[in-house]
């Protein structure tokens, strides 16, 4: 379950103090995918970042699966990270010269995972997500955006992560594709009791959350 | 995959950034490897001209030039004197006389050739103008031309086993023995020529100064010059010679070669004007010129080089890591540790200055000789240029004409330097290219430590 206590994120810019996220609560129950919605500059993204560890707040608390990720040491937020939470970004963010499967491997690797249970692990996914085991093989530059997609959701649920954090998941797709991969996050949350935070402007997408948030000026309503 | 597989394989992630990289780090390499391998020669080859000259400086009467006579001679009482200055361990006094055939039985073995015919016409018509002359009464001009012979030249030392004092590169006694240093019989060493040109063997006699002096031992003197010498004890000839307690030469050894500087002068305010002293450090310093040039060239150079290497890399990591400033934020937002992904750049820069050193190792081994032939032709061409314009007279001194033989040998060495390249080649090319990776890589991996994971999300 994720669980956000008065959070706030403030930071000066020049000589004005910017309130990214203003005072937010909310909990997200394990196995629900949750959508942000809101206007660019709205804080999404501020908040995201603060939820996975990539940012400290300036109050507030967060709890993951019982622990409080704010006051986290740096090397606990790398560990947090790596065992805790799964990134899928808007430009997919794959690594260019690693084929489909090593890209997934990565975090498995980074976890210590021994080579063969991180082939399987890694393969299994692949195959959840509706890569064959021919694509696996390719480099990311050879797959369309969506299977691009694809691949890097299979990379965020590789450790198994309580919460999954997507940043405009379908933001570099086209319509139908997008569905397709808001579809297949909304089975995995189900069927790997994850939880799914996904930052969006696309209110369709939201519609078809199990839970939908909106921001505004740093605030959630 | 680990990082180091990772890091290995992003070495060739863009092959022609890659070949560009090793070629231009490799020169890098290369040139630090010539330079070393100069360096080390170098080094080798001043030591090795610094023990052949040794520390010692030559005490004579001011005003003589080499066996031309000139100046009065130097005393018992001055060489007590250069005894007492501090940083001398050692002097060894000479005598040199010249035998002509009407104070000795002996012949010559050397043959006057052309040098000889010029002294004899020189003497010839400066005899004619002098109808005193002795020599003029044994017959005419067309005689003295027949009988003209070059001198004897008989020298005598207080310490046989100084050499040096002797001018001579050795003194092997061939047969019979050397003779006490503080001897005054009436006994004498003979070069092998002109003991056979006499034949002379141990024991036997000849006269000089109308006295029977007695063979003790022959030897060789390592050259034509020195077998033509005789070798007397230093009071014998003294005596012979009506120069009792002279001597015409003054060998000071110091106590190292770095006290040479100091001892010439202290002899200089000692003595005054009475003598000319000659350091061996001004010797040594003509030789060495050319090789502390080289020396000089090649550590600036070696310097540079590592230098130049390391900032080559430094860019190109640094332009690496700004392209891939993403995959780092990535990489670190998907559970990465700095340590993890500073290690896999540190790999992929490795394995750039590792290929580097093996085409570096391959061109250094190719060129050092070269190079370094190169750098001995111009140093020792500049070098001796100043020497010729900045002493045109020394080579008329004695010592002078042993330290120009020196200079001319080092000079003929310089210019025959030869680097041996050897297996160590491809540990300094390692080195080198550890070095130029971890100088290259320390602000790069600052820079990815500094990455922060939340920039992927704010820059997409």
């Amino acid at each position: 379950m994720l669980k956000v206590m008065n959070l706030s994120k403030k930071f000066q810019s020049g000589e004005h103090l910017v309130i990214a996220v203003n005072n937010v609560n909310f909990v997200v129950p394990d196995g629900v995918f949750a959508a942000i919605v809101g206007k660019s500059g709205s804080g999404k993204t501020s908040l995201l970042s603060l939820l996975g560890a990539l940012d400290k707040p300036s109050n507030g608390e967060i709890f993951v699966g019982g622990e409080n990720v704010s006051r986290m040491s740096d090397l606990h937020q790398i560990k947090y990270r790596r065992d805790k939470i799964g990134f899928v970004f808007q430009g997919y963010n794959l690594v260019p010269n690693l084929s489909a499967i090593k890209n997934v491997m990565l975090p498995l690797e980074f976890a210590g995972v021994g080579k063969l249970e991180r082939q399987n692990r890694a393969q299994e996914l692949l195959k959840k997500v509706g890569i064959d085991e021919i694509k696996s093989r390719r480099l990311p530059a050879r797959l369309s955006g969506g299977e691009q997609q694809r691949v890097a959701i299979a990379r965020a649920l590789a450790n198994k992560p309580d919460l999954v954090l997507a940043d405009e998941p379908t933001g570099n797709l086209d319509s139908a594709t997008g569905k397709i991969i808001i579809k297949l996050l909304k089975d995995l949350a189900k069927k790997e009791k994850t939880t799914i935070i996904a930052v969006t402007h696309d209110t369709a997408i939201a519609d078809d959350a199990d839970l939908r948030f909106t921001m505004k000026d740093g605030k959630l309503t | 995959m680990g990082s180091i597989s990772r890091g290995f394989m992003n070495a060739f992630r863009n092959n022609i950034r890659t070949l560009s990289v090793v070629l231009i780090l490799s020169v890098s390499i290369a040139m630090s490897l010539v330079m070393y391998e100069s360096l080390k020669t170098v080094q080798a080859k001043i030591a090795d001209v610094k023990s052949s000259i040794g520390n010692y400086v030559t005490v004579s009467p001011a005003g003589i030039r080499g066996f031309e006579g000139g100046g009065n001679l130097l005393t018992q009482d001055n060489v007590a004197k250069i005894s007492q200055i501090s940083g001398v361990s050692k002097t060894v006094s000479t005598l040199t006389d010249h035998l002509q055939s009407t104070t000795t039985n002996l012949v010559t073995p050397v043959e006057a050739g052309n040098f000889g015919r010029r002294q004899q016409q020189n003497s010839s018509s400066s005899s004619s103008n002098t109808s005193s002359s002795p020599d003029n009464s044994a017959g005419g001009q067309s005689s003295q031309t027949h009988s003209f012979s070059m001198p004897i030249m008989v020298s005598a030392t207080s310490d046989l086993s100084s050499t040096q004092s002797l001018n001579m590169s050795q003194l092997n006694i061939t047969s019979g023995e050397k003779f006490a240093n503080d001897s005054s019989e009436n006994i004498a060493l003979l070069g092998t020529d002109i003991a056979s040109k006499n034949n002379l063997a141990v024991g036997g006699t000849f006269t000089a100064y109308s006295q029977t002096i007695k063979v003790v031992g022959i030897f060789d003197g390592g050259n034509t010059f020195s077998n033509a010498l005789i070798v007397m004890p230093l009071a014998s000839l003294q005596t012979l010679s009506g120069q009792t307690g002279q001597i015409n030469s003054v060998l000071v050894q110091t106590t190292s070669i770095d006290t040479m500087p100091q001892v010439s002068a202290a002899i200089k305010t000692e003595l005054g004007s009475t003598a000319d002293v000659t350091s061996s450090q001004d010797t040594s310093n003509e030789a060495i010129t050319p090789l502390q040039n080289i020396k000089s060239i090649s550590t600036y150079a070696l310097f540079g080089s590592l230098i130049a290497g390391a900032i080559i890399l430094f860019l190109t990591m640094v332009m690496i890591v700004r392209e891939r400033r993403r995959e780092i934020g990535v990489l670190k937002a998907i559970g990465a540790s700095n340590f993890l992904v500073v290690s896999q750049f540190a790999v992929e820069s490795l394995v750039l200055t590792l290929m580097s050193a093996i085409v570096g190792i391959i061109i250094g081994t190719a060129l050092t000789n070269p190079i370094l032939k190169v750098m001995a032709t111009n140093s020792t061409s500049s070098a001796s240029t100043n020497s010729m314009v900045g002493n045109p007279g020394q080579t008329h001194t004695a010592m002078m004409r042993a330290g120009a033989g020196i200079i001319n040998g080092a000079g003929s060495a310089v210019r025959n330097l030869q680097a041996t390249v050897g297996w160590q080649i491809i540990l300094y090319g390692l080195l080198a290219a550890v070095v130029i990776a971890i100088f290259g890589s320390v602000i790069p991996s600052f820079i990815i430590s500094k990455v922060r994971p939340a920039e992927v999300l704010r820059s997409e």
